[in-house]
């Protein structure tokens, strides 16, 4: 078995400020290997973005990450500047959702793409780098790319730039990618081209990709393994079909019950449906208190008891008949919870 | 018979775009010759792609955004009739919720003081007791009187603001993405409230989504804009069952379903 591709040892990652210290994700492990993806799900506070950031070690001041990150065999926390330039873009590149920030006005697309070669591989020569990122262009789908790297990012559409910004992220061709809810501003259609690109593109590469996205649509269509975050700490982990059908944690079946679907019981005879919607709303690790942190939101806390409140519940495994990977959940419910008991 | 709550016959609104050097100017033509109808007690929701025309059409229903051609009525009345006293009895009566609670509402005014305004602007007094009734339609407790929109979550603002547009009882209440900039968890909650303001209080709703599953759930009806036009419309549950236009298709064909094949 080759090394997996990303692993994530006990990361926790804190924020300080003036004389405050805390932390805003605690005790992440996780691994992922070549050709995988793995789904990172979560709200506001939950600390997903945060984490995608870590990996590449792009934190933004006063914050801090303890525990292990290991990209491609490269320790990322260990690393110093120089490494850690050589390991972005080559080893682990990262799509975020608005292709205009990610991009600079004043240079047009092939000067983007070739800038990228050239940081790499000093060697190659500026022709040959503008050269590659016609190649690219027509990789990833752009019509006319010889006319197209010599356009300026508004002169794309949202869905054209998005592609042009995995076309700048994968002319490496690093072995993980983050795709930091790369199709969220975009249209459904557009949306649904972006996915299959990645997907076409993860295939051919072997590239592993992390995939931070709040939409269990997007989920659905694009990952093998799901990690579901709240309040910055794990609530589930296991492959796309176990958590999607026998989700383990209170959460994750709160979430898959208040997400509408579009071709689930069609036949409700005119009736309309409601959704079963869970109470509250997302808080952060800073603001939970001492045991789960969502245990205030969750319809089941009352039958466990204290512990709930008091304790936080650890990482435990989940028996599961669909797969044979791994399926964990943080919840001192020791079965799985039926979908009629979920929400309050 | 009574009138619709709202109907649009051939409405379109061209939008003067900036003329550069040497450049001649075209407009953008937003909206083209659009009639549309919302029943009393009736959720419509109305859905399209970016760019399709879909929040200029929901700002010519109350009169945010007039139409350079077309009639609106509202309630059976010409809205381009109206005078200021008119348009004000307008807007009392069709209600707007935006989609970024955190910018529709002041961040200097506390919940009171944005509820309060919304009685003075239209020349009414109202007591403590009113305003709690009103936090409590949804699902607000009485200690959010005093808070500033920082201090509450973005699921509460969007009920705040919720609150505002009921303050006046409307008959129409115009949402335009109301959800798109909640937490999937609190999603939820905001769209069962609607629901309940329809199925409760009879309020209609022309309900402005990019979200072909929200739509499904919560609208009876279903008009689809495709580049300024409404190509397809129909009872929400034919409309997703069968798709006749091919916009329609392909929206329906590329929403993600949260759904695993069996």
């Amino acid at each position: 078995m080759p090394d997996p591709v990303l692993q994530v040892e006990d990361l926790s990652i804190s924020f300080t400020t003036g004389e405050t210290t805390f932390d805003v994700v605690r005790d992440l492990s996780v691994t992922l290997d070549g050709g995988r993806t793995l789904a990172v799900v979560g709200e506001s506070g939950s600390g997903k973005t945060i984490t995608g950031r870590a990996i590449m070690r792009l934190l933004p001041r006063g914050a801090g990450a303890r525990g292990r990150i290991v990209v491609a065999g490269r320790d990322m926390l260990a690393a110093d500047e120089r490494e850690l330039r050589r390991a972005r873009g080559a080893d682990v590149a990262m799509v975020f959702q608005d292709s205009m920030s990610a991009l600079s006005p004043y240079l047009d697309i092939g000067a983007h793409i070739a800038q990228a070669v050239r940081l790499h591989d000093p060697s190659v020569s500026r022709r040959a780098a503008r050269a590659r990122g016609v190649e690219m262009l027509e990789r990833v789908g752009i019509p006319e790319p010889a006319d197209a790297v010599r356009r300026f990012p508004h002169e794309f559409s949202g869905g054209m730039r998005q592609r042009a910004v995995i076309a700048m992220a994968l002319v490496n061709r690093p072995a993980l990618l983050i795709a930091d809810e790369p199709t969220t501003a975009l249209d459904v259609t557009v949306q649904a081209q972006i996915l299959a690109l990645l997907r076409e593109l993860q295939q051919e590469y072997g590239m592993a990709m992390l995939l931070i996205s709040h939409d269990f649509g997007v989920v659905a269509s694009a990952a093998d393994d799901v990690l579901v975050l709240y309040a910055g700490r794990e609530a589930e982990y296991g492959s796309l079909r176990d958590v999607f059908e026998a989700p383990a944690h209170p959460y994750t079946a709160g979430l898959r019950a208040a997400t509408p679907r579009l071709d689930a019981r069609l036949d409700t005879g005119g009736e309309r449906t409601r959704l079963r919607a869970i109470p509250g709303a997302p808080t952060s690790l800073r603001d939970a208190g001492p045991g789960c942190a969502f245990a205030p939101r969750c319809g089941l806390a009352g039958q466990v008891g204290e512990r709930c409140v008091v304790e936080v519940p650890l990482r435990s495994r989940r028996t599961s008949g669909t797969t044979g990977g791994a399926h964990r959940a943080a919840c001192h419910l020791d079965r799985l919870p039926s979908s009629g008991e979920i929400a309050r | 018979m009574t009138a619709p709550i709202l109907e649009m016959t051939d409405v379109s609104k061209r939008f003067r775009t900036p003329g550069g050097f040497g450049r001649r100017r075209h407009g953008l033509l937003a909206v083209d010759g659009v009639s549309l109808r919302v029943e009393r007690g009736e959720a419509l929701g109305l859905v399209g792609e970016s760019g399709s025309g879909k929040s200029t059409l929901a700002r010519m229903a109350n009169g945010l955004v007039t139409p350079t051609a077309g009639i609106v009525r509202t309630d059976g009345q010409d809205v381009a009739a109206l005078g200021r006293r008119g348009l004000r009895r307008l807007r009392r009566n069709v209600a707007m919720v935006f989609q970024d609670p955190l910018a529709s509402l002041n961040p200097r005014q506390t919940v009171r003081q944005t509820l309060e305004n919304v009685y003075r602007a239209h020349g009414e007094t109202t007591s403590t007791a009113e305003l709690v009734a009103l936090l409590e339609s949804v699902g607000l407790g009485p200690d959010y009187l005093g808070r500033y929109p920082h201090q509450a979550s973005g699921g509460q603002l969007q009920r705040v603001a919720v609150a505002r547009a009921l303050a006046l009882k409307p008959d129409l209440i115009i949402a335009d993405e109301p959800t798109s900039a909640l937490d999937v968890s609190v999603r939820a909650q905001i769209l069962n409230l609607l629901a309940d303001l329809q199925r409760d209080q009879g309020i209609s709703f022309l309900h402005v989504s990019h979200d072909l599953a929200v739509i499904r759930l919560y609208s009876d009806r279903v008009a689809v804009m495709q580049r300024g036009r409404i190509v397809e419309t129909g009872p929400s549950e034919e409309i997703f069952r069968a798709p006749q236009h091919p916009c329609t298709q392909a929206l329906v064909e590329a929403t993600p379903e949260a759904e695993l094949p069996t």
